[in-house]
């Protein structure tokens, strides 16, 4: 039982660090309706950033400010908000796919460099000597989990509490005005670059912070936990949860992480010892299979209150007002 | 230097052979199709198994033309390849996008799309084993064209090249100056005028992705021809032809083929600036640049 | 209402069946679960799973550990750190194992041992994890003293393939290293080595996994113009790189590393341009104990170990299934840590890496003893890091298999390395 608990726990840390991302990914998409194809590159940010400024001093790479684990999140995410800035004033006014590529490049382009700039980040070897907060003085185990656990669930409930009240808000209005029709937005006076950028920025360093904190569970991180599937993950997340919703962001979150984990248990669990091998293989085919079926049976994702209409061209879709 | 543009224009021609399918699709759908890199894989491994099947059934067609290390066999192969290549593409829309397309929206498609890539990726790599293979094991060596500067090319590339241009040759006529060339264009153009004058939109539809699923085939065998094959083809080509089909706009036939052989040359020349280690983020640096320049791609025009 | 219904039955089925077990590990036949989390969904990563299976199953034939079967329980880390973790975690908390077979790579392997299994007193042990961090956080103590690895530094390869370099009398020497952190530890070390014996490194440069083509590099290689080719490389992207190298009319003259010493390379790239090939390992086909493996392997699998991490993969299971015997029944991760100290002792009885070794050390354990497993490397030594330093072999391939070229015992190449530095 306690053993039960314990994996329980380090689960939902996990789901639950993943859902602060697609918090951040559904104000991006679901509000403002920016296709962010490099998800990964704002939540590695914020990784690699709180990782640098909170770790001990190297001699392999820049480093071990040794600054408190709240100013070294804090860091991170200015980072990825940094990284959101720059390319977000020279990609958004794409349109749709050509804005997913781009980000995509970025994200392709920052693990790129993490993974060459050995000075920097320690190369493909990852970033070294970072101790987690507190681990001296509180020891690990489950009560360590537990802790991290509940200070994981509180920023994720203030983060969910954030948009929601941001969503409600004017400028949450501004936002979703802006998606629908941007013209009508501009003649009223409104700047529709700067309100997506603030967007994009904002859903960023949200990204930022869920890296950070994974950062700083893991105690560790290298280019391998900022590869392109980590955006496919999240994005699935949202698309399965429900984009345009910050309910069916974390509960997509919770699933897909949940059965992502749970078909390699099963695999390893029911399969024959000989097919183990295989099981690899078929958890991709398994995954793929969830998601294609999923959009086949609930296109609008598990929680649809918020359909979306997206830039023109598609005219098989209807919008509710948000009632959430 | 020179001999890095000549390998970029080489490796470009499969490139843009990729795109121009990708780019077809992508307009005429409407949706970003992740799936379609995976059909060079397919189209690869078809190939593969029918080049074994013709090469026992018949020795004499494993001899090579020419100085190239494609041999009669492969080249029937190839053709069997691309037409099943095709139908699966068709296969593959009745069963999962065309659904999908009747009740999601643009995102749903994309990841549907890849949903579908992850099941094609592993599923050859549960047949096909997840090593190398090739279709010849001689190593074709490249004929010095010139000493200073050095420059050598290998007669396989050569040929990829004119095949490639061949079939873009093909296309090109087909779409100015058939029928059915001219309702593909209006369809891509507007899609309810182009019904209102009788152009049937199911079968348009469905002659696209014959057409990319062809040419995504020929692309694959050309690849595994001058690489090697492994069920990761879709995924290592995934980004070079969607970088292809992005820089020359989306919907232009021709400005995907020049985008591929853009991305061919931009990857190659990178080495002359850039460490290696950074090669792959040298087809987004020139995407981010092009599309800074001209927001909709080389060719592209912005959609009403 | 309906839907949240639903899903509030499906949660509650969900709960139930994870709730069962806790109650499943009631006394049936005695069963010992060990844990491997390994790459299997990557196509050199099936074979490391494959051997350790391998070896699990000489184990239970000749009667298990403390007499009970021994479990592996195998989980894909799909090489991704977050799911990795996930199935250690997972193994630890629900399947109670006490020691972890894993990953291959550092970028795993580090994770899980600072979130996973250090916290949890649980031993791991990795077959082909490379990067030197972990040497330096065992030696901050931060592992409990429960980190192992039956993969040898790249020291010892670099210094090797330098040496090499030198005894063929090449004078410029260029480097295709792969762009992860063994091989970017390779390149690195290469380069230091060949620079300190007076060869020009003309070039050295990455190899991206997943890049649809490597003319490039190769071009930019051959454009140096060097003598010979230092290769850093995992076949995949070995046969890639080589075919473009030779095609372009590079030289056959090239060093390898041992990820190189694969069936598949040979293959795909062909017998009559590996003549002047030569590589480097860190096992030592002379011992009797190397070629037992070679021998046992191939009735086994119908082909030659060839392939990164086989051998260190073997040695790396049957040294902690030796381990927990030497512990006992019932002992946990830190027991077991301090007894594979009684499995790989030097002054210990040697037995040979299969089953009738493991019931001759079990044996020897029941008396109290220690042994001295000569393993598939050959014989490993941990040290205080739980690192293995090991003898050097040169190699090259031969009509049936590898052929030994050179062989250097530990000290020969301790003391190499030191005149390197």
């Amino acid at each position: 039982m306690m053993g039960l608990l314990s994996y329980l726990v380090f689960f939902s840390t996990v789901a639950s660090i993943l859902a602060i991302a697609v918090l951040g990914l559904n104000l991006q998409w679901g509000n403002a309706g920016l296709f962010n194809g490099g998800v990964a590159a704002f939540f590695g940010a914020g990784a690699y950033g709180a990782l640098i400024l909170g770790g001990t001093p190297q001699e392999v790479h820049l480093g071990g400010f040794g600054l408190p684990f709240g100013v070294a999140l804090i860091g991170g995410m200015f980072a990825a908000g940094a990284l959101a800035w720059i390319f977000g004033r020279l990609t958004l006014r794409l349109r749709h796919d050509y804005l997913a590529i781009a980000t995509f490049g970025v994200a392709v382009t920052f693990e790129n460099v993490m993974r060459n700039a050995q000075w920097l980040s320690g190369g493909a070897q990852g970033i070294r000597g970072f101790a987690r907060p507190l681990q001296a003085e509180l020891g690990a185990g489950l009560s360590y989990n537990a802790l991290y656990l509940a200070m994981v669930a509180a920023l994720l409930i203030l983060t969910y509490l954030f948009l929601q009240h941001l969503s409600r808000s004017p400028f949450g209005r501004l936002i979703r005005a802006i998606r629908e029709d941007e013209e009508a937005a501009q003649s009223l006076g409104k700047s529709p670059a700067k309100v997506r950028l603030t967007a994009f920025v904002t859903g960023s360093v949200i990204m930022g912070l869920a890296g950070g904190l994974y950062g700083g569970f893991y105690a560790f991180v290298s280019p391998q936990d900022v590869l392109p599937i980590l955006t496919f993950q999240i994005w699935a997340m949202l698309i399965v949860g429900g984009a345009g919703n910050n309910r069916g962001a974390i509960a997509g979150a919770f699933l897909i992480w949940g059965a992502w984990t749970a078909s390699g248990w099963a695999l390893s669990k029911f399969a024959p010892v000989e097919a183990q091998l295989y099981a690899g293989s078929i958890q991709y085919i398994l995954i793929g299979s969830v998601i294609v079926g999923m959009l086949l049976w609930r296109p609008q994702g598990l929680f649809p209150e918020r359909l979306l209409v997206s830039h023109s061209g598609q005219n098989n879709r209807t919008y509710k007002p948000a009632g959430e | 230097m020179i001999q890095h543009m000549v390998d970029g224009v080489l490796v470009g021609s499969i490139y843009a052979l990729g795109a121009i399918g990708l780019t077809m699709v992508m307009h005429m759908l409407r949706f970003a199709n992740f799936t379609h890199a995976e059909l060079l894989s397919v189209g690869a491994y078809i190939a593969l198994v029918f080049d074994k099947l013709f090469t026992s059934l018949a020795p004499i067609l494993a001899t090579k033309i020419g100085p190239l290390s494609m041999t009669l066999a492969l080249s029937l192969a190839m053709i069997v390849s691309m037409a099943l290549t095709a139908a699966s593409a068709v296969v593959i829309d009745r069963l999962v996008f065309r659904r999908i397309r009747q009740r999601g929206d643009m995102l749903s498609m994309v990841f549907a799309s890849f949903g579908v890539a992850l099941i094609l990726r592993n599923v050859i790599g549960l047949i096909f084993g997840l090593g190398t293979t090739l279709y010849s094991k001689d190593i074709a060596f490249a004929v010095i064209i010139s000493l200073d500067p050095l420059l050598m090319v290998r007669p396989d590339q050569i040929a990829v090249l004119g095949v490639a241009l061949v079939l873009m040759l093909v296309l090109h006529l087909v779409l100015s100056r058939t029928i059915f060339g001219y309702a593909l264009r209006a369809v891509a153009e507007n899609a309810s005028l182009a019904q209102v004058n009788g152009i049937n939109l199911g079968r348009i539809v469905v002659a696209v992705w014959l057409i990319g699923g062809a040419l995504a085939a020929a692309a694959g065998v050309f690849y595994g021809l001058t690489n090697q094959i492994t069920p990761v083809i879709g995924r290592d080509l995934l980004m070079p032809v969607f970088a292809a089909a992005i820089v020359g706009g989306i919907g232009s036939v021709y400005g995907a083929a020049m985008g591929g052989f853009l991305v061919g040359l931009a990857a190659n020349l990178a080495l002359v600036i850039l460490p290696s280690g950074y090669s792959p983020s040298v087809p987004f640096l020139i995407i981010l640049v092009v599309l800074i320049l001209r927001p909709n791609g080389m060719f592209g025009e912005a959609r009403p | 209402m309906k839907k949240t219904r639903h899903m509030l039955r499906m949660g509650v089925a969900l709960g139930l069946g994870l709730g069962s077990f806790g109650t499943m590990a009631a006394a049936q036949d005695c069963t010992i679960a060990v844990g491997a989390v390994l790459p299997t969904s990557v196509d050199w990563g099936r074979p490391i799973a494959e051997t350790a299976q391998w070896v699990v199953e000489q184990v239970n034939g000749a009667g298990g550990v403390n007499d009970c079967q021994v479990n592996l329980i195998l989980r894909d880390s799909q090489v991704d750190p977050k799911v990795g973790v996930d199935a250690a975690k997972a193994l630890v908390d629900l399947d109670g194992i006490q020691v972890l077979l894993g990953a291959v790579s550092s970028g795993v392997s580090m994770p899980i041992l600072t979130s996973v299994t250090a916290p949890a007193g649980v031993m791991q042990m990795s077959c082909c994890s490379s990067s030197n961090a972990f040497t330096a956080l065992a030696a901050d103590g931060k592992d409990n003293d429960l980190w192992f690895r039956t993969f040898a530094t790249t020291t010892v390869q670099a210094a090797m393939g330098a040496k090499v370099a030198r005894d063929q009398g090449y004078k410029k020497v260029a480097i295709l290293y792969k762009n992860d952190d063994w091989g970017q530890d390779m390149g690195k070390s290469v380069a230091a080595f060949l620079e300190a014996l007076g060869i020009e490194v003309t070039a050295n440069i990455a190899i991206n996994d997943a890049q649809p083509s490597y003319r490039a590099e190769a071009a930019q290689a051959i454009a140096s113009q060097p003598e010979a080719l230092y290769l850093a490389l995992y076949p995949t992207e070995g046969t890639a790189a080589v075919r473009e190298w030779l095609s372009l009319g590079g030289s056959e003259n090239m060093i390898m590393a041992n990820a190189l010493k694969s069936e598949e390379f040979r293959e795909n790239v062909g017998m009559q341009y590996l003549g002047s090939a030569l590589g480097t390992d860190t096992a030592s086909p002379r011992e009797d104990s190397a070629t037992a493996f070679v021998d046992a392997y191939g009735a086994k699998f119908g082909t030659a170990p060839t392939g990164p991490g086989l051998a260190n993969s073997y040695d790396a299971t049957m040294i902690a299934l030796m381990a927990m015997e030497a512990a006992g029944k019932d002992a946990k991760g830190p027991q077991i840590a301090a007894a594979v100290a009684r499995v790989t002792d030097p002054a210990g009885t040697p037995v040979s890496a299969d089953a009738a070794g493991f019931l001759a050390a079990k044996a020897v354990f029941a008396a109290g003893g220690s042994v001295m497993y000569q393993g598939a490397t050959g014989n490993v030594q941990f040290d205080a890091n739980g690192d293995v330093s090991a003898p050097a072999v040169v190699w090259k391939f031969g009509d049936a298999g590898i052929d030994e070229v050179e062989f250097l015992s530990l000290t020969e190449v301790d003391a190499f390395v030191a005149a390197l530095k």
